[in-house]
């Protein structure tokens, strides 16, 4: 009995067919994968031939090819999941826990795309959160010293 | 003699030293906040000691927990790492007071080469050349513009006090650098408790150099020849190595001499390391004095692979009060090598990860050294510094120790987090890499292309492995490398042929 899963991050959103060493992403032919005594895996046949490493931590299935990270949230059907957390994150959460350091625009203020919103820091670096798009600043959604998560809006913008 | 040491500090860096006191026959004492209760530091020091919450302030940055820890573990010496309390006078003197041994230079030095204003004054009067510079007397916007104006722009912010790259910023125009001052300000108190401002002018693509030079209490200092630091991403670190390509005897000898002057100017005592900027090559490189770091280097190990000494024991050995344990002519340069720091970070988006690490397996063979503050199953948390470990190859020449480092950055397998091997791996096939044409913002200016979209075969592939590994039955945090494993371990030191010392 195949395992449908549904498959989302930065290496694509894939609806797949998994049978033993057979996998099948949707509309293509079969794969083989192969799996070394060290735990390396290999696709012979495809075109180029790719070795990689692959596990599974909760929900997260994470995956290097030639030292290439790639972070797939894993859903078993073929059901949409939740958002992913390894997608292009919206601009105005952050993308990693984080302590907000300086709250750099009130709601009203009139915004061009590019202007630092937010200051955050995470592991001791300052990562800016600037604003996507000319906008007016509708909402502050935390305060100074808040630490904030992934996902987590930090400010809302109008339009 | 020191026969018992605290090694304040965690990650590779305490693993290091703990490392060599094992071969000194010494004692080693790991402090460890709650964050790092199973961290690799803890388990491998003989004994180890908690020292608060996660938060570095309330932890490895807090000198009278440290302190207190050294008093409960009976430490003779403070060995402070990098980072953290190794560049903070009142750490050196408060272990001073509690008894212990800092093992590093005097605390009036660090006061003296601790404010850069103060160290270009210093190294200037003893003839070594500086970049033009200074740090208002007042520090508001105004005055920093003014102060930016007058040394002309392009500038770089930097934090009066402070290295690493914390609060520093490069500024093109005018424009630019009022959100540049409130950022950069900051970082540095933050980082430093200190928000004071030094404005410099930039020096237009230099490469870095340092020296690393060596001193002991009895007037005996000798230089370990130089590092090439110019691969730097936001004022970290990326790649670096030693010698210098292109570095010619002539330029060599001035540059040292240079970095020798400012040692003795300042009475400097243990490891230090002299950071110059260079413009132009062959004979004629012209070279100024960016700053001193008092204490061990991230990027030691090149040093160590190329001259056969290890740092650290020499290190306690000077800190014990006895003479160098080697001379000028007992010096030379065998091969070269390279360093690549590997950075738990989204590569494409300059951001620093946290996750847990899943897999492990660290690259070996001839002239390879790894120097991890990892481990398989060890969670990488967003409260220390993305630096996951250091990995190290020497050749007998340059185009060796690259084609080693190639073959090493391939083999390097970690998962469970982002990391930037896949952008190390892009970087050293660069062309100008391969012949060093590259300076201080070449990683940056050509970012695009060193992070390549991943084609939609390698994304097809890794979706079939991921669809394969979520089926299959959920295996464990597998370190291949672990000696429980049957791997050999393999002490770096076995690799760089005898240590004459």
């Amino acid at each position: 009995m195949p395992t449908r899963l549904r498959l989302e991050g930065d290496g694509g959103d894939w609806i797949v067919e998994v049978s033993g060493h057979t996998v099948t992403l949707a509309g293509e032919p079969p794969l083989t994968v192969r799996e070394d005594a060290g735990g390396g895996l290999h696709l012979d046949a495809a075109t180029p031939a790719a070795n990689g490493i692959a596990a599974l931590d909760g929900d997260t299935a994470w995956v290097s090819i030639d030292g290439e990270v790639f972070a797939f949230r894993v859903a078993r059907g073929a059901r949409r999941g939740g958002k992913s957390p390894t997608r292009d994150h919206d601009a105005l959460s952050p993308p990693m826990s984080a302590t907000v350091v300086r709250v750099l625009v009130k709601p009203g203020d009139h915004v061009r795309q590019g202007d630092p919103l937010v200051a955050l820091e995470a592991m001791k670096m300052e990562l800016p959160i600037r604003a996507p798009r000319d906008a007016v600043v509708a909402a502050i959604r935390c305060e100074e010293g808040q630490l904030v998560q992934p996902g987590q809006p930090l400010v809302e913008l109008e339009p | 003699m020191i026969r018992r040491v605290l090694i304040a500090n965690r990650g590779e860096i305490a693993r290091r030293v703990i490392r060599t006191c094992r071969e000194m026959g010494l004692t080693s004492i790991a402090v460890y906040s709650d964050a790092d209760a199973g961290a690799p530091h803890v388990r491998e020091a003989d004994e180890a000691v908690a020292i608060g919450p996660a938060p570095s302030t309330e932890s490895y940055l807090n000198v009278a927990r440290v302190v207190d820890a050294a008093r409960g573990g009976r430490a003779d010496a403070v060995h402070p790492g990098y980072g953290f309390l190794s560049e903070n006078p009142a750490f050196a003197d408060a272990c001073e007071a509690a008894g212990l041994v800092f093992v590093g230079p005097p605390a009036a030095v660090m006061r003296r080469m601790g404010s850069k204003t103060g160290a270009r004054a210093l190294v200037s009067a003893a003839g070594v050349p500086v970049v033009p510079g200074v740090t208002p007397a007042s520090q508001t916007e105004r005055d920093i513009t003014a102060a930016a104006a007058s040394v002309g722009f392009p500038v770089l912010l930097k934090a009066a006090r402070g290295g690493g790259g914390k609060g520093m910023r490069t500024v093109r125009s005018a424009a630019d650098l009022a959100e540049a001052i409130g950022a950069a300000r900051r970082e540095a108190e933050r980082s430093f408790g200190d928000g004071s401002l030094y404005v410099e002018r930039l020096v237009d693509r230099p490469r870095h150099i340092e020296v690393q030079i060596f001193a002991d209490a009895h007037g005996g200092l000798v230089h370990l020849f130089e590092r090439d630091c110019t691969l730097q991403r936001r004022h970290q670190k990326v790649i670096e190595e030693a010698p210098a390509p292109g570095l010619t005897p002539a330029a060599r000898d001035r540059l040292t001499g240079a970095a020798l002057a400012a040692a003795r100017a300042v009475g400097y005592v243990n490891a230090g390391t002299v950071e110059f900027l260079v413009e132009g090559d062959g004979d004629d490189a012209r070279f100024y004095f960016l700053e001193m770091n008092m204490r061990l280097q991230v990027e030691h190990p090149i040093t160590e692979a190329i001259t056969s000494v290890d740092l650290v024991r020499a290190q306690l050995l000077v800190a014990s009060g006895e003479r160098l344990p080697f001379s000028q002519g007992d010096l030379a340069i065998r091969g070269h090598a390279i360093e690549c720091r590997v950075y738990a970070e989204d590569s494409r988006r300059l951001l620093p990860q946290s996750g847990r690490i899943v897999r492990y397996r660290e690259p070996g063979g001839p002239g390879i050294r790894v120097d991890a503050g990892v481990v398989a199953g060890q969670t990488v948390t967003v409260h220390y510094d993305p630096l996951l470990a250091k990995l190290i190859t020497h050749g007998a020449s340059r185009a060796e120790a690259l084609q080693r480092m190639r073959q090493a950055v391939r083999e390097y397998e970690i998962l469970g987090l982002r990391h930037n091997l896949a952008f190390l791996r892009t970087v050293l096939d660069r062309d100008e890499v391969r012949t060093a044409r590259v300076w201080t913002t070449f990683l940056e200016e050509k970012l695009e292309a060193l992070v390549p979209a991943p084609s939609t075969e390698t994304r097809r592939a890794a979706a079939a492995f991921a669809a394969f590994a979520a089926t299959r039955e959920p295996a464990p945090a597998v370190d291949v490398t672990d000696d429980a494993a049957g791997a050999r371990h393999v002490d770096p030191w076995d690799q760089l042929g005898p240590v004459a010392w």
